[in-house]
């Protein structure tokens, strides 16, 4: 009952805010952007009170100072597509606590999460100042997901219910209304993921690359320009909100690219028609410019440390910490640790649909599995790799999450190899050869190959230590370094034996998010990639699940699609994380690696304690970088 | 003579079409194409990718077709001015590639540059003055140049100028110039921050430098005609630079041929460490993720350029060193 009624005071809170916001608003006299007053004045722009919305959304924290230029680094111009994440403007958006609150949108009706009715705010623009209207959602369904040219495969797969399209209706100039005829509970996360599902798009902007509505000879020399076979490739190109590469496309992000590819360094400017304001009537961002120079991944811890991002996370990892301490003080910023969301660091996933018959008898039988995770030291792991700093246990929620079960954490993740060899010896596991190492039953030595991927040594120096734990009870390790690429394709054809990556992107997971990861549903999942594939192409390639554990776990996902109510969702999750921890589906390591952000002595309101986590999350985005602002230099500021 | 340059003019056509070829296997090689590099990249940050997009992308550009179909398709842009189109940068190659050819030229020269001027006194140096302190000491500093791998120095170099003189790390010039016209206060950064890839790229060479030219002018040094030069009263100087100096510059003719592609591709891996905005990173980065045209139009400008090369330093010897015959073989 708690959590519910939890969840309950969260969404009458947030809805109080917003009326409470938007009475506020009206009230409000908005400021006009210093950045922005020439333009206005000269006209170019209309002032302030014209570019919101009517009814704004308003942000409820202290408010900042508008100006100032952020410095980040990106690793290519592919990178450009961060900005689009960390900026955060969805339909939907989770608040820091995993709430799920309405954001472009003003509001959201929903009946039996089957039927929903999204209402947009009046007055809202795009970036370049034309209305945003139902007119976009209506675009982007009927001329973009259902034009067999632009989307020969249909609407998004994530979109559908059991392959059944939902009826989109058009209630007016701002509401818009999903349906499906069975419950669709995933439908409103989609629109807060960090990779949204885009439902509308700049219909004004687009319509003159669509056929059905651009003039012939027009578009004919548009599409010979852009050296694109037709018209299809062109649209698809200019319009990829998600890649974020087209500074002509209209966008409702704080920041709008004005760079166009390639180049070293991308700029990105304020959007003058942005939906947010703060609680004394400024428009947010309060950033004016953002600067995204390119630099190699591997060079951008340095230059982090020599004073060049006021802002970075991406492309620092643990081990650069000690490194970025150390110029703290003569560049002017700090490092902040931030937990990580993983469900764990690293873990070892071993194939249950290896091709080795031997092999796979042998991954299947779970008292291997757990034999396997037993022997593993994972304090001595966290000691000497982590610095004591990491949570040591099994991959799976974390203790922030509500779903979280130390039981779960801890089963057979205690180092116990006694326990171990008992279990390997009950396999039938007993002969060894002379270097002790036990004999498969076909008289193999017990050899597991682990691929890795990652060119970092983190994965190598944990490997190194599972080695010598797994040497003790009679089983020899080999890791393996492959290219990234030449490794999935290894899993998806059942070469590998095992191999480590990371472990479950979401480990803060709540009942109302999709448990899809838990069941053979993804052939990303290293675990069961044959059988996430068969899901993933509907049967027409892969195997279907052949163990109970996976059978069992598909139907509990099932059931969670159509559970209405938050108890069975809750229950449902955590019978499906009771059998992961029970069945040692993955090996776990550990978890909560405490993840470097260089933050400036000048910026504020970056929480000094948060989660860097990318769905949910989107690294920045739940704290909503348009809220963060520059202190200006002054004298008095500037450190002596 | 005339008949020889056309001869050697056609023969470039059946070379250049064998490079073209053997190009294409060799970015083909490795298992998968760009998209399973894409999915791989996607997956690796945690993000899904829906299969049938990644099979509707690869009908889109053509990558679900058979190997020769999609080489010739290449060659056939290729002969008609279009680089093909790169899937990484969602843009045609020539776009992509353009202005770093500008900054990749800079660079290279440069080196060049600094390498002849501070191989060509030390190896002459060195020669006339054998087996003096200086000669070893000289010769010396050459090696450890060679011996110190190329990225190890960038790095060394990085700190030291980042701490010593607040140069922004990596790069050619501070962040608020790129993209902007070129201006004063551009050229001054361009120039602030070039002194360090030119010396680390240019080190590496003026070792072998120095000793080819030390080597060949040892040679020339002790033979008949500059004794009765020096003889006649000629002063050593002039002696030196009209005579075995001029013999001694065979070599560096003859590798004109590897010069230009070197002022392309050159110093790749001390492009990535130095993040210079030049055409070696981009080059590996092609390679890596198997953006084919991209990595295939590089490496086929490096190869015309290679021919080319060869060309031209074949006609430059011909006419510095009238020993060199080029019709050799038709006269015999």
């Amino acid at each position: 009952m708690r959590p519910l009624g939890m969840r309950r005071l969260a969404s009458v809170l947030a809805l109080t805010a917003l009326l409470l916001g938007s009475g506020e608003a009206r009230a409000l006299t908005y400021i006009e952007t210093p950045s922005l007053a020439e333009d206005v004045a000269a006209g170019k722009l209309p002032p302030v009170d014209k570019r919101v919305p009517t009814d704004p959304a308003v942000e409820s924290g202290r408010p900042g100072q508008p100006g100032g230029e952020l410095h980040v680094l990106i690793s290519s111009a592919r990178d450009t597509r961060l900005l689009a994440i960390i900026g955060y403007a969805r339909l939907m958006a989770y608040t820091p606590a995993y709430d799920l609150v309405p954001d472009i949108l003003e509001s959201v009706d929903q009946h039996d999460q089957r039927i929903y009715t999204l209402h947009l705010r009046p007055g809202h623009r795009w970036s370049d100042g034309e209305p945003f209207t139902s007119e976009d959602f209506r675009y982007w369904w009927e001329d973009v997901a259902n034009n067999s040219k632009l989307s020969p495969t249909g609407p998004p797969v994530a979109l559908l219910r059991e392959g059944e399209k939902p009826k989109v209706e058009i209630l007016d100039p701002l509401t818009v209304r999903y349906s499906w005829s069975a419950p669709m509970p995933t439908f409103l996360s989609l629109l807060a993921s960090p990779t949204p599902i885009t439902i509308y798009r700049p219909a004004h902007y687009l319509k003159q690359f669509h056929a059905k509505y651009a003039d012939k000879d027009k578009l004919d020399a548009l599409v010979q320009a852009a050296h694109v076979r037709n018209w299809a490739q062109l649209h698809n190109r200019v319009d990829n909100p998600v890649r974020n590469d087209n500074p002509d496309l209209p966008t409702l992000d704080p920041w709008v690219l004005k760079t166009a590819p390639p180049s070293e360094r991308f700029v990105f400017e304020r959007n003058p028609y942005y939906y947010r304001v703060d609680r004394e009537g400024r428009q947010l961002p309060y950033i004016d410019r953002i600067d995204a120079a390119v630099a190699d991944s591997k060079i951008i811890p340095a230059k982090v440390g020599a004073g060049e991002a006021d802002l970075q996370s991406r492309y620092l990892r643990f081990d650069n910490y000690t490194f970025l301490k150390a110029s703290e003080a003569r560049n002017s910023y700090r490092v902040r640790l931030w937990k990580t969301g993983y469900g764990s660091q690293l873990a070892l996933y071993p194939n249950l649909n290896v091709n080795d018959p031997a092999w796979r008898n042998l991954l299947r039988d779970v008292r291997f599995r757990r034999a396997l995770s037993l022997a593993i030291d994972r304090h001595e792991i966290n000691n000497v790799i982590y610095y004591g700093l990491a949570l040591e246990g099994q991959n799976t929620m974390l203790p922030d999450s509500p779903l979280y079960s130390a039981a779960d954490r801890k089963a057979w993740a205690e180092y116990d190899p006694g326990q171990a060899r008992r279990l390997l010896d009950e396999i039938g596991l007993t002969k060894k050869n002379s270097e002790g190492i036990r004999l498969m039953p076909d008289g193999r030595p017990l050899q597991i190959v682990v691929e890795m991927a990652g060119a970092a040594a983190e994965e190598g120096d944990v490997l190194e230590l599972i080695r010598d734990n797994w040497r003790e009870v009679g089983i020899k390790l080999f890791a393996k370094p492959l290219q990234i690429e030449v490794m999935h394709n290894r899993i998806f054809s059942g070469e590998t034996v095992m191999c480590i990556d990371r472990g479950l992107e979401n480990g803060l997971a709540n009942a109302e998010m999709s448990p899809a990861h838990l069941a053979p549903t993804l052939q990303s999942d290293w675990q069961w990639p044959r059988w996430g594939q068969f899901y993933e192409t509907h049967g027409m390639s892969g195997e279907a699940p052949d163990l109970p554990v996976g059978m069992d776990l598909l139907k509990l996902a099932r059931q969670w699609m159509d559970a209405t109510d938050f108890e069975a969702r809750q229950a449902l999750w955590r019978r499906m994380l009771a059998i992961h921890a029970d069945q040692v589906l993955t090996i776990g390591l550990v978890a909560e690696v405490p993840q470097p952000v260089v933050v400036s002595d000048r910026l504020r309101n970056i929480p000094e304690q948060g989660v860097y986590n990318f769905d949910p999350g989107a690294f920045f985005g739940v704290y909503k970088p348009d809220r963060f602002w520059f202190v200006p230099e002054a004298p008095a500021d500037q450190p002596s | 003579m005339f008949g020889y340059v056309v001869h050697r003019l056609l023969v470039m056509i059946p070379t250049l079409l064998a490079i073209s070829l053997i190009v294409f296997i060799i970015i083909q090689l490795p298992p998968g194409d760009y998209l399973s590099t894409y999915m791989a990249e996607l997956q690796a940050q945690g993000e899904a990718v829906d299969p049938q997009k990644i099979a509707f992308l690869r009908e889109a550009y053509g990558l679900d077709r058979p190997a020769w179909q999609q080489y010739l398709f290449w060659l056939w842009g290729l002969l008609h001015g279009d680089m093909g189109y790169s899937f990484a940068y969602n843009l045609p190659v020539s776009q992509v590639v353009g202005d770093r050819l500008s900054l990749t030229f800079i660079v290279s020269f440069s080196c060049i540059l600094f390498t002849w001027v501070v191989a060509f006194p030390i190896g002459i140096y060195s020669a006339t003055h054998q087996y003096s302190w200086a000669d070893y000491g000289l010769t010396f500093l050459g090696f450890v140049g060679l011996a110190t791998p190329n990225f190890l120095l960038a790095l060394v170099l990085l700190y030291c100028a980042n701490t010593w003189f607040g140069v922004s790390i990596g790069g050619l010039m501070d962040d608020n110039y790129i993209g902007r016209p070129w201006s004063f206060g551009k050229v001054g950064s361009v120039l602030a921050h070039l002194w360090l890839p030119v010396i680390v790229i240019g080190l590496s060479g003026t070792a072998g430098m120095i000793r080819r030219l030390r080597a060949n002018l040892l040679d020339e040094l002790q033979k008949q005609y500059v004794v009765t030069a020096r003889a006649k009263g000629l002063s050593p100087f002039k002696t030196l630079v009209k005579y075995p100096l001029r013999m001694a510059l065979n070599p560096f003719i003859a590798d004109i041929g590897t010069l230009l592609p070197h002022v392309v591709s050159g110093s790749a891996i001390v492009s990535v460490v130095l993040s210079l905005p030049t055409t070696g990173p981009m080059l590996l980065d092609a390679l890596r993720s198997q953006d084919m045209y991209l990595a295939g139009s590089f490496l086929m400008f490096l190869a015309l350029l290679t021919v080319l090369g060869v060309f031209l330093s074949d006609l430059a010897l011909a006419v510095l060193d009238p020993r060199i015959r080029l019709g050799a073989g038709s006269l015999k």
